[in-house]
């Protein structure tokens, strides 16, 4: 395969950045690129690269992993450079003069899974691991990574693995006088999906999870929404005055807090309105609650009425009562709002900001124990129905020739999932585990 | 000199079916053999058919094949396995009498132009990577295509205890200066062995005290074909078990069996176990059942299935005497154990000529298989491959999801074997699909299409598939009901009347009671009624088949070098160097072989077809 490179680290700037290179024969081009050659492998050294003109680029440290002993199980190495846009824009200039190309995005991880370094499971979970949005996203997809993930896989596998002996063995040697087949067969795989079902259950859609947490202020006019939006930003995003109505439209900005980040979204209050635009502004407000995880309600009283009537507009998601202005000294009712803040003077902000963060963590706490993607989702769903479909076929008094099929075809979806093709050693389970033959 | 168009080398049941092959496609043949009389001999149990196996008898009868005719001729009891399961899963078992299933073949090759010589070939004549012929002693036979069809005998040796002797059969000999010329041409040779039970006197045994079992009336054809009108007598088999004793007895002396002993090195099935194999492997079965099965009408002889040996005949003798209704038994001939030569399959091609001579094919336990239906299918191939490539015709290969014949050929050409390779339904994944009711179906009009089935059947079939599709529509879509009766015997009214075809849909229908149906009807009946139940899984298998149809159709280019991809693991660079599978279909059969690697091969093909795109 081509050598090709990519930047391991964000195309911000930062104090290092990571160049990481990879492909038959890239190694040989290290002198071109640096001067001389590396002599010992997997060991840090300092050069200075230089483009095609001869003016010097940067000093580096560049170190080298001879296939198979590399992440992509090819020969690669990796080039650490000062953090500076401006070098590396050159870099990616001395790199394609040298005949590198750059990678697409997930081709190193591609080109470990052709190599046989990781399953396509694991494969899948490193670039899962590369886009994660926070701490607990890491969490899950390492232990996907660990093989916790496939062991589980296996063992489901080898249940269906043990049915799937027992029906073939009645179907293939039904004459020979061995009973394969008894009452205990409908049990066992109703226990078996059961258990299947479980452990799904347990496994974290990574389209739910790594989709942004996403957080709407919502809340009557003029209560602040957009002075409190601001403030978490950090900078003015919303426009703020003290005319009832001032945000029409869906403001969004991002904001990263313990290493999380969150798609936060200012609203127009509500109210009674005949403003066609800003009334327009409420209904796509309104009609966006339905995607968001989090409702924050900003108010500056606690009238019960209205009170009520954002808790009933939120009703099935996750809610917030702020109240807002507190440097105005009112007196509110206590318990009434999960937390108090002044836009103006930035109280209470540490507590609003864990809050919302505490309110995405609760999502993948001990429950999920699994973070998967969607191809994993449908797959395993597609082999519990083959399985409650046999299951069903069993009650039914069916051919058992159907019941095998639902068998073969639970167990090629496992299959899939782990990307690899299982050794179907069935005709050899049966002969090891039945007397046959005449 | 002797020409012909094709030279068959032995007359087994590969070689007979190859032969008759080659004469239907309108070709010259010589069918060389050790002894006339023994073409068509059934060396081992005297049935034909069960699990797997009748699945391919009623192909090969589809496409107009010997043995099912022959296997009509000398039926003597046929029992249908699997009766309580559904139809893709039904076999057809017949047990023949073994001389005169010997006989009808012979009947039937005698009404032929094939020339016959009673000679033992001892050499191959090969000019540049080709062979053109056969030598036996006295004789050069010329073939434009050979095929070896030598079964058991290539080097054979047969064990009782410690006495070996050479012979590829009991009262044969064995063939040495062939299996010579295979190891001098550099064919990749193992070993393997097989095993046999002694053969009893009927008159000695106690026949009172097993347990009948009697064929099934109405007794059934094996061939559909129409050739074979009347059956033979029909004659009842006999169960018996062994005991606690003949265990003690098996297990005292397991070290006196030739197999134990050390003295043979071939690998034997693990389906077909020797009585010494059972009792040792599984120690708390206390009893095995034996199956008596007769030899022939008015043959005071029996095939005591079950109780395959190597033990010595003292042993032998002693053991069987345990058993229930065999204490007085006289045994005629001892069990033993076969040893030969076969050659690793994957030498072959899918039309089992060989990837390394041209003109060369190999066909039946050669190959490593066992069983006769195997045997034969392959002789089929292989005869009909012959006659293709000499009337350069295109190659006659059928898919897995066509036929049975499919699988095997498939699976001994992409993954070779590691024992005996014998058929079992569950080795086609589209089992669904291939039922030994619809082999007909499935392979008659491509017979047709080769020449090789006469004008008349091939109407008669068409024919019949009309009027079924017409029974589909007039008697089962257009004919509504208001109620039926169910499997617990109640009856079921529904609330709008409903054709019959979608009352057959529902699981709970007890199907008996659903029409009055005249005998012909029966069959359509019954057809339809698996039709309707299998259809949806049908309709997924064949949109599997489909989707993957174009990939695994992909040829890969014979002169890939597996070495040279980047990415492939040794291992699996190894097997596919050494399967060298014809297609990216094949390849990604063989075991160990990701579809990570066969994305690898896909772009390395591609690569090499830009390349020369490029040149
Ligand atoms: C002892 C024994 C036990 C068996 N047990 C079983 C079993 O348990 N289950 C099972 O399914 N199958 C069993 N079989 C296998 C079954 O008999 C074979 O699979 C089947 O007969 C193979 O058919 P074939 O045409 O390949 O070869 P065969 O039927 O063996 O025929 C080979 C023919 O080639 C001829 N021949 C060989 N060499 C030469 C030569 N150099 N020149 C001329 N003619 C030659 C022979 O005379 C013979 O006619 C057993 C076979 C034996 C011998
Ligand atoms: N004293 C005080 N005034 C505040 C505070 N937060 C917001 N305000 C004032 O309240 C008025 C309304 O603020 P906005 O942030 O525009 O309110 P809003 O809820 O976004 O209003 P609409 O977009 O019109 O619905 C402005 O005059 C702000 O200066 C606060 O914490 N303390
Ligand atoms: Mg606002």
């Amino acid at each position: 395969m081509s050598v090709v490179f990519a930047l391991a680290t964000p195309p911000a700037k930062s104090a290092i950045c990571i160049f990481r290179v990879t492909g038959r024969g890239c190694l040989s081009k290290i002198p071109e690129l640096a001067g001389s050659p590396l002599e010992k492998n997997k060991k840090f050294y300092l050069r200075t690269i230089k483009n095609k003109s001869g003016d010097i680029v940067d000093r580096v440290g560049i170190i080298s992993f001879k296939g198979p002993d590399s992440y992509t199980g090819e020969d690669s190495f990796e080039v650490y450079a000062h953090g500076g846009l401006g070098v590396m824009a050159m870099l990616v200039d001395v790199f394609k003069s040298l005949g590198f190309d750059e990678a697409p995005p997930g081709e190193f991880t591609k080109r470990a899974f052709l190599n046989n370094k990781i399953s396509l499971a694991e494969a899948e979970a490193v670039v899962d691991l590369i886009d994660s949005h926070d701490q607990g996203g890491v969490v899950l997809s390492s232990n996907t990574l660990s093989g916790d993930f496939t062991e589980k896989v296996l063992g489901f596998s080898d249940t269906i693995n043990n049915l799937r002996v027992r029906v073939e063995g009645e179907i293939d040697f039904s004459d020979e006088g061995e009973s394969f087949f008894d009452s205990s067969l409908p049990n066992e795989l109703s226990l078996l999906v059961e258990n299947f079902k479980l452990f799904v259950g347990g496994c974290l859609n990574k389209k739910n999870h790594s989709a942004k947490n996403k957080v709407m202020f919502v809340g009557p006019v003029n209560s602040g929404k957009s002075s409190v939006f601001n403030r978490l930003l950090g900078f003015e995003r919303a426009l703020v005055s003290e005319k009832p109505g001032t945000t029409r439209d869906l403001v969004e900005s991002e904001i990263f807090y313990n290493e999380a980040s969150f798609s936060i979204s200012d609203t127009a209050g509500l109210r009674e309105t005949d403003d066609v635009v800003e009334s327009k502004g409420m209904q796509f407000a309104l009609e966006q609650l339905n995607s968001v995880d989090l409702v924050v309600g900003v108010f500056d009283s606690d009238e019960g009425s209205i009170l009520d009537r954002f808790a009933e507009l939120s009703n099935e998601k996750k809610y917030l009562k702020v109240y807002n202005k507190t440097d105005l000294g009112h007196v509110v009712r206590e318990g009434v709002f999960d937390c108090m803040v002044s836009a103006k003077t930035g109280e209470g902000f540490d507590g609003l900001k864990k809050l919302i963060s505490n309110a995405f963590k609760s999502d993948i706490s001990g429950d999920y124990m699994y973070l998967v993607r969607d191809r994993h989702i449908g797959l395993f769903q597609s082999s519990i129905n083959h399985l409650e479909n046999a299951l069903l076929k069993l009650s039914e008094d069916a051919g058992l020739e159907l019941i095998a099929e639902d068998l073969k075809l639970a167990r090629s979806d496992l299959n899939e999932i782990m990307g690899v093709k299982m050794s179907d050693s069935l005709l050899g389970d049966i002969f090891s585990s039945f007397c046959i033959g005449k | 000199m002797d020409k012909f168009d094709v030279v068959v080398v032995g007359g087994g049941h590969a070689g007979v079916e190859a032969a008759y092959a080659v004469y239907r496609s309108g070709l010259s043949c010589a069918l060389v053999t050790f002894e006339k009389s023994k073409i068509g001999q059934m060396s081992c149990n005297p049935a034909i058919g069960g699990l797997g196996k009748s699945h391919i008898v009623r192909e090969i009868d589809a496409m107009g094949g010997i043995m099912p005719i022959a296997t009509d001729m000398s039926g003597i009891q046929y029992r249908t396995l699997n009766t309580r399961k559904g139809d893709a899963v039904q076999a057809l078992r017949v047990q023949c009498d073994r001389d005169l299933y010997k006989k009808a073949i012979q009947k039937i090759l005698n009404s032929t132009s094939i020339n016959i010589f009673e000679e033992e070939v001892e050499d191959l004549i090969v000019e540049q990577k080709s062979v053109k012929g056969v030598l036996t002693k006295n004789k050069k036979i010329y073939g434009k295509k050979t095929i070896l069809t030598t079964g058991t005998f290539l080097n054979g040796l047969m064990y009782i205890g410690s006495e070996v002797s050479s012979g590829g059969r009991v009262g044969d000999d064995s063939a040495i200066p062939l299996s010579k010329k295979l190891y001098d041409l550099k064919l990749p040779m193992g070993r393997l062995k097989t095993g046999t039970p002694a053969r009893v006197k009927m008159s000695t045994l106690d026949l009172s005290v097993m347990e009948e079992q009697p064929g099934e009336t109405p007794t059934p054809f094996m061939s559909l074909a129409g050739e074979v009108k009347q059956h033979q007598d029909q004659l009842s088999c006999f169960i018996t078990r062994t005991n606690k004793t003949t265990h003690q007895i098996i297990s005292d002396n397991t070290h006196l069996s030739a197999m134990y002993s050390g003295n043979i090195s071939g690998i034997g099935p693990r389906y077909c176990p020797s009585i010494e194999d059972k009792v040792f492997k599984f120690g708390h079965k206390e009893s095995h059942q034996i199956f008596i099965e007769p030899e022939g009408i008015g043959v005071d002889l029996v095939y005591p299935n079950g109780i395959s040996t190597s033990l010595p005949k003292k042993v032998q003798e002693d053991f069987i005497h345990t058993i229930k209704g065999m204490e007085q038994c006289e045994i005629t001939e001892f069990g033993y154990a076969v040893e030969y030569d076969f050659v690793d399959p994957r030498t072959n091609k899918k039309t089992l000529e060989t990837k390394y001579f041209n003109d060369f094919y190999l066909a039946g336990q050669i190959n490593g298989t066992t069983g006769y239906e195997e045997a034969a299918a392959q002789g089929l191939v292989a005869g009909l491959n012959a006659a293709q490539a000499i009337q350069k015709k295109p190659d006659f290969i059928l898919q897995r999801e066509e036929a049975y014949i499919g699988v095997l050929i498939d699976d001994l050409t992409t993954h070779g074997i590691t024992e005996p390779y014998r058929m079992f339904t569950s080795r086609a994944e589209h089992r669904l699909l291939l039922s030994q009711n619809n082999a007909e179906q499935r392979l008659l009009s491509k017979a047709f299409k080769l020449g090789i089935i006469p004008e008349e059947r091939n109407t008669t079939f068409v024919n019949k598939e009309k009027q079924y599709a017409e029974f589909v529509k007039t008697r089962l879509d257009k004919t509504k009901i208001l109620s039926f009766i169910n499997k617990e015997q109640q009856t079921v009214s529904l609330d709008e009347k409903r054709s019959i075809s979608s009352i057959l849909a529902r699981p709970d229908v007890d199907e008996n009671n659903l029409i009055e149906l005249n005998k012909e009807e029966e069959i359509f009946f019954k057809r339809a009624s698996t039709e309707i139940k299998y259809k949806g899984y049908i309709e997924k298998q064949t949109r599997e088949i489909n989707k993957n149809k174009k990939q695994n159709n992909k040829k890969i280019p014979p002169s890939i070098n597996y070495k040279k991809i980047s990415g492939l693991s040794n291992e699996v660079v190894e097997k596919l160097t050494k399967s060298q599978p014809e297609t990216i279909g094949s390849a990604s059969q063989i075991e160990g072989v990701t579809p990570a690697a066969i994305n690898l091969i896909l772009i390395s093909i591609k690569k090499q077809e830009l390349e020369k795109l490029n040149a």
